[in-house]
C-alpha cells in the first residue's frame, strides 16, 4: 500500500482535475477550487522547509569550517534581520522598505544587467562564419540587432528599385522564420507536456515520488 | 450546437442574419459557477452594436448590459453575469446608426440553467481522448516486447562521459533542476534526468550538487538522489546537504549557483528544466569555469544562450524524452512514439488548413473552427 | 600570437569595459535617435486608448526588482495613461519582490494624479501560488484576495464592490519578467475570456510573438524599446526613450566586436592555409 498509494492517488486527483477542465459542474467546481486553496497552502508551508534547509546547509558549513565559512554567518544574519524587521516594523515602515529599495534590488539589478555583458561575449565568440550555416546566423543575428533599436532606422533605401527597410527585414524575421521554428518546439512541448502529465496519472512515470527503478 | 438567429428588423427579415451564439451551451446558463451568467458572441458588424437585457415575460424595461461597440469587423463577445436562476430573461441586439437605434433580434425568453459539458472544448477531449488510445496502445505493444525506434541524442549519450571527466578530476558535478516549480512538466523531466544521472555518479562514487529553487523541488531531488545511490548499491553516498535550497528570487539565485561554480569548479554542470533570462549568466559562468556543460530546456528564448556556451543543448521535447533515452524503459519508449504519432497528425492537419485555404477558403474556415 | 589570432580572441574583460561605456555615455548624454513605432505596440496602445471613464483594468507587476530598468518604464507609462482618463486600476503583484515595486509606482501615480486608494486604484498584494491566483481570480477576486495589501477587508473596499471576476474587469495589463504573460493569455484569457495585453523584457518579448499572432494578446510591450514607442505614443518621454540610446550603441557596439572576430576568423585561416600550402 505504501507503494500503491500514492500512485492511486495522483490517478484519483488526476483525472478529477482533467474531468473538472470539461464541466463546469458546481461539484467539480467547488471541489477545484478546493484544490486551489490547498495548493497555496502547501506552497505556503514549503517556503518554510526551504528556509529550514537553508539555515542547516549554513549551519553544517559553518560547523565543519568549510572554505569560505565565515560568509554563511552573512547569509544567516540576512536572513534573520529581514524577518525580524518585518515582524518589528511591518513590511511598509523601518528598515525593511529601506533595505528592499537599497539593497535588494540593486544587487538584483547588477544580476540582471550582467547579462548585457554576457550576451556581448558569447555573440562575440559564437558569432563566427565557420560555415554556411553559422554565417547564416551571423547575417540575422546582425540584421536583428540593427533593426530593434532606433539607430537601424537609418540603414533603410532604395536597392534596384526595391525599398529596403532594416527594421521591416527584422520584423519580417522575427514573425516568420523566428515564429515558425517557435511554433514547431511549442508544437512538441506542448504534446510532451500533455504526455508527460498523462503517464503521471497514469502511473507510469513515477519517478517525481523519487522512485528511480 | 444550436444559435439564436438574429434577425434584422428592417424589413429585409431573412436576407441577412446576425446570429448571438452561445458558445459553451444552449440559451442562459451557468458559465461558470459562481453566479449563473450568459457569454455572447456577436459577429462582426458594419453597425455599432450593444447588447441589452429584459427581465422576460411581458417586461419593457431593458438594461444595457454591454457598451455601445464600435463597427468592427471582429467577433465581439459579451458577458451578462448578473442573472437570477428564478427568472426568465431575454438579450436583444441592438444597432445605433446615426440617430437611428436598431434592434436586430430577440433571444427566446429562457432562465439560466446548468450544463454538463463545456461544449467549447469538446475538440480538446477528442484530441485528449485520442492521444491517450494511442499512448496506451503503443505502451502495451512495448509491453508485448515491440521494438520501438529512438533516434540518438548526442546530449543524452554525453552524460556518461560528462560523468566520467567529473570523476576523473576529482571535482564535483553540478546539476540545476531548472527554476520552476514541481508542477511544470519541464522540472518532472529535469528530476528524472537527475535520477539517471545520480546513478552513474553512484557507481562512480563522484560527488553531486544539487542547488534548489524551489523548497518541494529540493525535496523531491533529495529523495531521488537518494534512492539512485541505493540502486547502484552506494546509499552512503548521499550528503543532505548537496541537494539544498537557495532562494526563490531568480537573479539571487543565479548568482548564488555561479558563485558556486566559481568556487568549487565543478567539472561539469548539468542545467536541465525550465530556465529565464538568468540561463546566460549560468551557462556563461560555466563555460568561463571550463566545465563540460549539457543543458536542456524547453524554454525557447533561452536556448540560443545555451547552445551559444553549453557542449550539448537538449531542445524543447527532447529534454521530456531524456529520462526515457536514458532508462530505455520499454513503458516510457511507447508513450515518446505516441507523441511521434501526435506531431504526424498535427503535421497533417496544417497541410490540409494550408491546401484547403488555397482551394476553398469558405472550407478552410470551417476547417479551422474545428481547432478553436 | 599573430594579430588577427588576437583580434579573434579578445579578453572578455575589455569586452565587458566597453560595454559599460557604450550604456553609460548615451545615458548621461542622450543623443537623440529617432523612436519608430511597431505594430504590436501600436496595438497595445489602441486597446488602452478604447478604456472610458469609469472601466476597470488589472494591473499585474509580475516582476521583481532585478528587470527594474526594462520594466518599470512601462508600469510608469501605463498608470501615466490611464490615471488622468479616469480609468481604475486594480493592481496585484505574482512576485514577492514586486510588492514594493508596485507600492511605489502606484503610490507616486495616485500623487501626481490626485488619485484615492480604494476608490480609484487598489493593490491587493502578492500571493505565492501564481498558478492558483491567476484560475482562481477568474472564480472571484475577493476570495482568492479576503483583504488587500494593507489587511484590509476587499468586501470594504468600494472599487471592490464593482469587481467580482474577470468578467468586470476590460482587460489585463501583465508586466512580466519571466513568462507570467504567458500563462495569463493561456488560463485568465482562454479559461475565462478575458482580454491579455502585456509589457515584457527583450527575451521574453520573442516568445509572445505567436500569441500576439493568434490574437491571445493583442498588443504588447517588447522591452526598454517597447517602452519608448508607448511613451512617445501617449507623449510621456521617459526612461524608456532615454534608454534607446544606450541601447543602440550597445548593439552597435557588438556588431563592431563581432565585424573584428570574423576578420581575425578569416585572415587567421587564410593565413593556415597558405601556411598548409607551403608545406
Amino acid at each position: 500500500m505504501k507503494r500503491q498509494g500514492p500512485i492511486i492517488l495522483a490517478f484519483v486527483v488526476g483525472m478529477l482535475m482533467m474531468i473538472q477542465f470539461f464541466t463546469p459542474n458546481p461539484f467539480f467546481l467547488s471541489l477545484y477550487n478546493t484544490v486551489l486553496d490547498w495548493k497555496q497552502v502547501v506552497l505556503g508551508c514549503t517556503f518554510i522547509l526551504g528556509t529550514w534547509s537553508l539555515i542547516r546547509y549554513h549551519l553544517t558549513r559553518i560547523q565543519r569550517k568549510q572554505d569560505n565559512w565565515r560568509y554563511s554567518y552573512v547569509t544567516l544574519a540576512g536572513l534573520g534581520f529581514m524577518v525580524l524587521s518585518a515582524g518589528i516594523w511591518k513590511t511598509t515602515t523601518g528598515p525593511y522598505p529601506w533595505l528592499f529599495s537599497n539593497v535588494q534590488v540593486p544587487m538584483q539589478s547588477t544580476m540582471f544587467s550582467l547579462l548585457a555583458f554576457y550576451v556581448a561575449s558569447a555573440s562575440y565568440r559564437a558569432f563566427r562564419a565557420r560555415t554556411v550555416h553559422a554565417t547564416l546566423l551571423l547575417v540575422a543575428g546582425a540584421l536583428v540587432m540593427l533593426g530593434r533599436v532606433p539607430i537601424g532606422a537609418y540603414f533603410s533605401g532604395t536597392v534596384f528599385g526595391v525599398e529596403i527597410s532594416l527594421v521591416e527585414i527584422s520584423d519580417w524575421m522575427l514573425n516568420v522564420p523566428n515564429l515558425a521554428a517557435k511554433r514547431g518546439i511549442m508544437i512538441g512541448v506542448g504534446l510532451g507536456t500533455t504526455a508527460t502529465a498523462l503517464k503521471i496519472i497514469l502511473g507510469i512515470e513515477q519517478t517525481y515520488l523519487g522512485r528511480t527503478d | 450546437m444550436d444559435r439564436y438567429e438574429i434577425w434584422r428588423f428592417d424589413g429585409e427579415r431573412g436576407a441577412a442574419a446576425f446570429r448571438i451564439s452561445l458558445p459553451d451551451t444552449v440559451g442562459l446558463m451557468d458559465y461558470l459557477e459562481s453566479s449563473p451568467r450568459v457569454k455572447m458572441v456577436v459577429p462582426g458588424s458594419e453597425d455599432s452594436v450593444q447588447v441589452s437585457k429584459m427581465v422576460a415575460p411581458g417586461s419593457r424595461d431593458t438594461v444595457y448590459v454591454s457598451k455601445v461597440a464600435e463597427p468592427d469587423v471582429e467577433d465581439s463577445v459579451y458577458v451578462d453575469s448578473r442573472l437570477s436562476r428564478d427568472r426568465q430573461y431575454q438579450h436583444l441586439l441592438v444597432a445605433h446608426g446615426g440617430n437611428l437605434t436598431l434592434p436586430y433580434g430577440l433571444t427566446a425568453p429562457e432562465s439560466p440553467r446548468r450544463q454538463w459539458i463545456k461544449y467549447s472544448t469538446i475538440n480538446i477531449l477528442v484530441a485528449v481522448a485520442a492521444f491517450l488510445a494511442s499512448m496506451l496502445v503503443l505502451v502495451t505493444r512495448a509491453r508485448r516486447g515491440a521494438k520501438l525506434f529512438i533516434r540518438r541524442i548526442a546530449g543524452l549519450e554525453a552524460v556518461e562521459e560528462a560523468v566520467g571527466r567529473a570523476t576523473e578530476m576529482g571535482r564535483p558535478i553540478l546539476y540545476v533542476p531548472g527554476l520552476d516549480p514541481m508542477d511544470e512538466v519541464a522540472t518532472v523531466a529535469a528530476i528524472n534526468i537527475l535520477g539517471q544521472v545520480a546513478k552513474k555518479a553512484g557507481e562512480y562514487e563522484t560527488r553531486l550538487v544539487v542547488p534548489n529553487r524551489d523548497p518541494i523541488v529540493m525535496a523531491v531531488a533529495q529523495q531521488v538522489v537518494r534512492e539512485s545511490y541505493s540502486a547502484v548499491g552506494k546509499p552512503y553516498l548521499y550528503r543532505q546537504e548537496d541537494v539544498f535550497y537557495v532562494t526563490y528570487s531568480q537573479f539571487g539565485f543565479a548568482a548564488a549557483v555561479a558563485g558556486l561554480m566559481m568556487r568549487d569548479r565543478p567539472a561539469t554542470n548539468f542545467f536541465m528544466g525550465h530556465f529565464y533570462a538568468e540561463s546566460l549568466v549560468l551557462a556563461e559562468t560555466g563555460n568561463a569555469t571550463g566545465a563540460i556543460q549539457i543543458a536542456g530546456t524547453d524554454s525557447d528564448a533561452q536556448l540560443p544562450f545555451f547552445i551559444t556556451a553549453c557542449d550539448y543543448t537538449l531542445i524543447g521535447e527532447e529534454l521530456y524524452a531524456g529520462s526515457v533515452y536514458l532508462s530505455r524503459e520499454p513503458l516510457l519508449l511507447g508513450t515518446l512514439k505516441a507523441q511521434d504519432y501526435a506531431k504526424v497528425v498535427i503535421i497533417t492537419a496544417m497541410l490540409a488548413g494550408i491546401v484547403l485555404s488555397m482551394i476553398n477558403p469558405g472550407i478552410a474556415e470551417s476547417f479551422k473552427s474545428l481547432f478553436r | 600570437m599573430t594579430f588577427f589570432e588576437r583580434m579573434m580572441s579578445i579578453d572578455r574583460r575589455i569586452i565587458f569595459l566597453f560595454v559599460a561605456l557604450a550604456v553609460a555615455i548615451p545615458l548621461l548624454r542622450p543623443l537623440g535617435f529617432p523612436v519608430q513605432v511597431s505594430e504590436e505596440v501600436r496595438s497595445f496602445h489602441k486597446e488602452m486608448a478604447a478604456l472610458e471613464e469609469g472601466d476597470i483594468i488589472m494591473l499585474t507587476f509580475d516582476y521583481e526588482g532585478d528587470v527594474m530598468a526594462e520594466l518599470d518604464p512601462m508600469a510608469i507609462a501605463v498608470l501615466k495613461d490611464v490615471f488622468p482618463r479616469g480609468v481604475k486600476v486594480v493592481a496585484l503583484t505574482t512576485y514577492a519582490g514586486g510588492t514594493g515595486i508596485a507600492e511605489n509606482h502606484l503610490r507616486e501615480a495616485a500623487e501626481v494624479y490626485g488619485k484615492t486608494y480604494g476608490v480609484d486604484y487598489v493593490f491587493l498584494g502578492y500571493n505565492p501560488d501564481w498558478s492558483g491566483t491567476i484560475l482562481r481570480l477568474g472564480e472571484s477576486f475577493k476570495k482568492t484576495y479576503p483583504t488587500d495589501q494593507y489587511g484590509k477587508n476587499t468586501n470594504d473596499i468600494p472599487i471592490m464592490q464593482e469587481v467580482e471576476t474577470y468578467d468586470d474587469i476590460e482587460l489585463i495589463c501583465s508586466i512580466a519578467g519571466s513568462a507570467l504573460s504567458e500563462y495569463w493569455a493561456i488560463w485568465a484569457g482562454g479559461r475565462y475570456g478575458v482580454k491579455v495585453i502585456s509589457g515584457n523584457t527583450a527575451i521574453q518579448a520573442v516568445l509572445i510573438y505567436p500569441y500576439y499572432q493568434a490574437g491571445q494578446i493583442p498588443g504588447f510591450l517588447g522591452g526598454l524599446k517597447g517602452a519608448a514607442e508607448y511613451e512617445k505614443l501617449i507623449d510621456e518621454p521617459g526612461m524608456g526613450i532615454r534608454g534607446m540610446d544606450a541601447q543602440s550603441i550597445a548593439h552597435a557596439l557588438m556588431l563592431v566586436f563581432i565585424l573584428v572576430g570574423n576578420i581575425g576568423y578569416f585572415f587567421s585561416r587564410r593565413a593556415k592555409r597558405e601556411e598548409l600550402r607551403k608545406g
